[in-house]
């Protein structure tokens, strides 16, 4: 029988987690806020929507999708007193007033005959979006000291890819012909170009930076 | 064309047209196989939402029904030609049943079971749809699962009645005795 | 996208018709309206061996299945037409977690529906739709909306899906009690939302609670319509009284909507005797 008393490593031979990681508390807390911000203004527009569409599918698959964004905002509303900001609503803001107009314009179809635009914004431009901040969050945080932010990474980015993939359906399923194609791609090319400006839902480097340094060229 | 006469004639609480059920039924009657000069009366409770029908009498022919029987359901007091054709074809084969030797036995409407008058109605909407009315199949077979046991015994009775023709009395009982016995009390 | 969208920009496919209130008020079928009810004096009782019961039962949960489709629609309206805040027209950040919460019961009502339509050989849309549980989801105030909704409507909901239930267990229509049992679930945990929420928020607030409370009575009164839901032996729809009160119904609100209920079958039976008589 193994003797219960012989010391063994805090670090089992195949937990490869790492100290290091690139957010203190307080980055953590800024970005966190902000993605509280982004899934609060994503449920109630998924619910204020939920009457303005015709589509039966679609209607029952946004009140769906709307617990599930409240949901992660609960989620991050829950982190932030323990990231050290007991007043949550200070952090719960958007990062820039050029994320707010990105928002404005996702939220702005409303008529029953603009589904594709709702479903196109949100599904093509901010989800994706989401996705890659969160992404970004998880493989870079540490491993060790930010672990609740992770398993919560991890929850959410679950749901953004089950529902991205629905959204994705249901817009596919509704573009039957050359106009609705160009429908869909001027939508997203104008929500996208909106988020580029605001840098993604956390900002600029919300996925990081891609510059490399690149050495001076050194002449005689 | 069988000789129809629908009452009332103009209607204050419903927007009936009396000549328009009237024209329906005669070609509801030809296709159901009444002989051209069978006489049918229309007694129409205007008054009433609900939708009950009856067939009243064999000479003539007279069935008695509430308004909500031949209306829209999307649309109150509007007349649905769906409805009339729905209510005025079953009754029709029903009558038609009765003219006939083999229904001979058949108890009173009024003393038939909601087993039996179920079983009969099956019989007579199936022919209905072979008809090419299309009646609402699934509705049928809900209505004769919630008398006849949620079995797969009651199951096969609906569909061996559905598809039926030159069915007697007695061939509706003994649909009825099946499923019966096959029935588990609800606990 | 605007606050507070009408019932009459409520979207719906081609299959579904609404119908008008005009179509409502017009109707002289109705009681008091001089149409005969040959002879009977009221709302019967649904029970498996009524003749029409497989049909009542369907015409029924059709008009339940509109009212999921609203209930969905109008706590998905919560969740946007207020901001998180303490003031008047404001909610608590909680208050809408528990409304889009709402919102995906709701859609799985609607989807439960659905199945039980098919099941029960409906078509969707096969019965007029009318909007009045929208309705009262359009109020501004969020408190008497949220009293009026989940505790007047969904409390009237718990009736609906327990008799059904009870409905289907003696017809012995398996999907039918299963179908109701779980969105009966459901809506005991939506009817303890609005209690809960009213009781929060009007804490300090006598006489909003007050304005919700008569709301609420308003709402409860229209839903008794004439006597149809009751305690009564032969009340087309029961009062579900040990689920209302796990819902947080005080035993007094159950008895005072059990009176509610007597005084709207009574004016009722009055109204259909005064007619019959003319
Ligand atoms: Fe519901
Ligand atoms: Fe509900």
């Amino acid at each position: 029988m193994a003797d219960s008393k012989k010391p063994r490593p805090a670090f089992a031979p195949w937990d490869r987690r790492e100290l290091p990681g690139m957010f203190d508390v307080e980055e953590t807390a800024r970005r966190v806020g902000h993605y509280k911000w982004v899934e609060m203004r994503l449920f109630e527009a998924l619910g204020g929507w939920v009457a303005t569409v015709p589509e039966l599918d679609v209607k029952l698959r946004l009140g769906t999708h709307c617990y599930k964004h409240a949901w992660h905002a609960d989620l991050w509303n829950k982190r932030l007193p323990e990231l050290r900001e007991m007043n949550t609503e200070r952090l719960t803001v958007p990062p820039n007033d050029e994320f707010v107009t990105f928002m404005d314009a996702i939220t702005e179809p409303e008529g029953p005959d603009q589904t594709l635009e709702k479903l196109v914004g949100v599904y093509r431009v901010l989800i994706p979006h989401k996705i890659a901040a969160y992404t970004y969050h998880l493989n870079n945080t540490s491993t060790i000291t930010d672990a609740p932010t992770m398993r919560s990474l991890r929850f959410v980015l679950n749901d953004e890819f089950e529902d991205w993939r629905d959204g994705e359906m249901l817009i596919q399923s509704l573009i039957t012909d050359e106009a609705d194609v160009q429908r869909a791609a001027t939508h997203q090319a104008r929500c996208e170009g909106l988020i580029v400006k605001a840098g993604g839902i956390a900002g600029p480097g919300s996925i990081g930076s891609t510059d490399v340094a690149v050495p001076e060229e050194v002449t005689a | 064309m069988a000789k129809v006469v629908v009452t009332p004639e103009t209607f204050a609480f419903v927007s009936f047209d009396a000549n328009h059920i009237v024209e329906l039924t005669g070609k509801i009657a030809d296709k159901v196989g009444l002989p051209a000069d069978t006489e049918i009366r229309i007694e129409i409770d205007e008054t009433t939402p609900l939708g009950r029908t009856k067939l009243l009498s064999l000479d003539p022919i007279t069935l008695a029904v509430e308004g909500g029987s031949f209306e829209d359901a999307k649309r109150p007091r509007q007349l649905s030609d769906t409805s009339v054709i729905d209510v005025v074809g079953r009754l029709l084969f029903r009558a038609k049943d009765r003219l006939d030797a083999g229904f001979a036995a058949a108890p009173d409407d009024d003393a038939l079971t909601l087993q039996q008058h179920t079983a009969w109605d099956t019989y007579a909407v199936g022919r209905c749809d072979r008809a090419g009315w299309a009646p609402q199949k699934k509705r049928r077979l809900y209505h004769f699962r919630n008398r006849h046991g949620f079995t797969d015994v009651a199951d096969a009775a609906f569909d061996r009645l559905w598809n039926a023709d030159g069915l007697t009395w007695a061939d509706l009982e003994a649909a009825c005795a099946e499923t019966e016995a096959a029935r588990v009390p609800a606990g | 996208m605007k606050k507070i969208l009408p019932p009459e920009e409520l979207a719906r496919d081609s299959r579904f018709v609404r119908l008008s209130m005009e179509d409502r008020f017009s109707d002289r079928r109705s009681p008091g309206g001089g149409g005969s009810t040959s002879g009977r004096t009221g709302p019967t009782k649904l029970t498996p061996d009524a003749p029409q019961a497989p049909d009542r039962a369907r015409a029924l949960m059709h008009g339940i299945f509109v009212g999921e489709i609203q209930a969905l629609e109008g706590a998905g309206r919560t969740c946007w037409d207020f901001e998180v805040g303490p003031h008047f027209d404001e909610v608590p950040f909680a208050l809408k977690l528990d409304m889009a919460r709402q919102c995906w019961d709701e859609a799985r009502h609607c989807e439960i529906s659905i199945k039980l339509s098919e099941w029960m050989g409906t078509e969707l849309g096969e019965f007029a739709e009318s909007t009045f549980l929208y309705e009262a989801a359009c109020n501004p105030d969020p408190v008497l909306r949220l009293t009026g909704v989940n505790r007047a409507l969904e409390g009237l909901a718990i009736d609906v899906f327990n008799t059904m239930r009870e409905f289907g267990q003696s017809a012995g229509d398996p999907v039918l009690e299963f179908c109701e049992d779980w969105m009966l679930a459901d809506e005991v945990t939506h009817v303890k939302m609005g209690s809960d929420w009213l009781r929060r928020i009007t804490e300090k607030d006598p006489d909003r609670r007050e304005r919700a409370l008569e709301f609420q009575r308003v709402v409860d009164k229209l839903f008794s319509l004439g006597g149809f839901r009751g305690e009564d032996d032969d009340s087309p729809i029961r009062l579900a009284r040990k689920f209302r009160e796990m819902a947080g119904f005080t035993h007094e609100e159950v008895d005072e909507i059990s009176d509610l209920s007597k005084q709207a079958r009574a004016e009722g039976e009055a109204r259909l005797a005064q007619a019959n008589a003319s």
